[in-house]
């Protein structure tokens, strides 16, 4: 089963996730892609740390390539998130670009076989102006299809809005 | 306290207006006194540290309005970033307190907790 959290920063997609992970089957894996880049990143894995804490997740930190992953066992899943596996998997470090969109999906879609329970976030980055270099363009152009292409393959959707869950596609699960 | 929520331009303040709220009893600055607040999202901007101490003060009005800005690419700014983070934050804790929850889409408002509110006489 895929349940697709989706909205904008800091509205409470996380806190929202992990509150339907601990009412899923254990064992529970958090999957992190986010590298963290100095004293910010840091601040932000580590308020996303606390958030878990006592939750009973096993961390797995896996930056691309997910469609390769092996989970040790079959129960819950939380993928956070993939705005960041989208331009992990797009952005080399040598400055070239890379269609993600194969990689990202594929990789979740493996994920959903190998778990009861996947709980995939992801971010609303294109309702803003759009007065960006290529690159960032090419980037939530890209970021909008994976997300339209994650949607169809859901079974729920929820678009959270100042921390209140809005169920776009199927229904929350119990 | 009614939260109304939406982006830039979508009818927040024409909302308030049509519950009755003349022009004279909307305010966009915190030490005003009047029943409704808006521009929230400016004063967290100014003063980002302070946001959370504005929440007590913002749940004695009776409606606050405040944009959504955290959709759109996250700034490199790190000034913008963490505008953004305490912005949505603080509407998650309003969102909490609030009896009721309205977001605006093209001037439409939708309750997305408790019920839209009536006009006032």
């Amino acid at each position: 089963m895929l349940i697709l959290l989706t909205g904008g920063s800091a509205c409470g997609k996380s806190a929202f996730a992990e509150t339907l992970c601990m009412r899923s089957p254990a064992p529970r894996f958090y999957l992190a892609a986010m590298q963290p880049y100095g004293e910010e990143g840091a601040m932000r894995v580590e308020r996303h740390r606390a958030l878990r804490a006592g939750k009973g997740f096993e961390t797995v930190e896996r930056y691309r390539d997910y469609a390769s992953l092996k989970l040790p066992g079959r129960g819950t899943v939380l993928l956070e998130c993939i705005c960041n596996l989208t331009a992990n998997e797009m952005f080399d470090e040598d400055g070239t670009m890379t269609d993600p969109r194969e990689r990202v999906v594929e990789g979740v879609r493996a994920l959903t076989a190998q778990c009861e329970r996947l709980f995939v976030i992801t971010n609303d980055v294109g309702s803003d102006g759009m007065d960006y270099d290529g690159g960032t363009r090419e980037y939530v152009r890209a970021l909008g299809d994976i997300n339209a292409r994650l949607s169809a393959m859901a079974d729920t959707v929820i678009e959270m809005v100042a921390g209140i869950p809005i169920v776009l596609k199927g229904e929350i699960p119990e | 306290m009614i939260l109304v929520i939406g982006g830039a331009g979508a009818g927040k303040r024409g909302f308030a207006r049509s519950l009755g709220y003349a022009e004279n009893e909307m305010t966009d600055r915190m030490e005003t006194d009047a029943p409704v607040l808006y521009g929230l999202e400016e004063i967290v901007r100014a003063d980002p540290e302070k946001a959370d101490a504005l929440l007590e003060p913002l749940c004695r009005r009776e409606l606050v309005l405040c944009c959504e800005v955290g959709s759109g690419v996250i700034p490199n700014s790190r000034g913008e970033r963490v505008f953004r983070e305490k912005t949505g934050r603080l509407c998650v804790l309003l969102a909490q307190r609030a009896e009721a929850v309205v977001r605006v889409v093209a001037g439409i408002p939708t309750a997305i907790k408790g019920e839209l509110p009536c006009a006032r006489c």
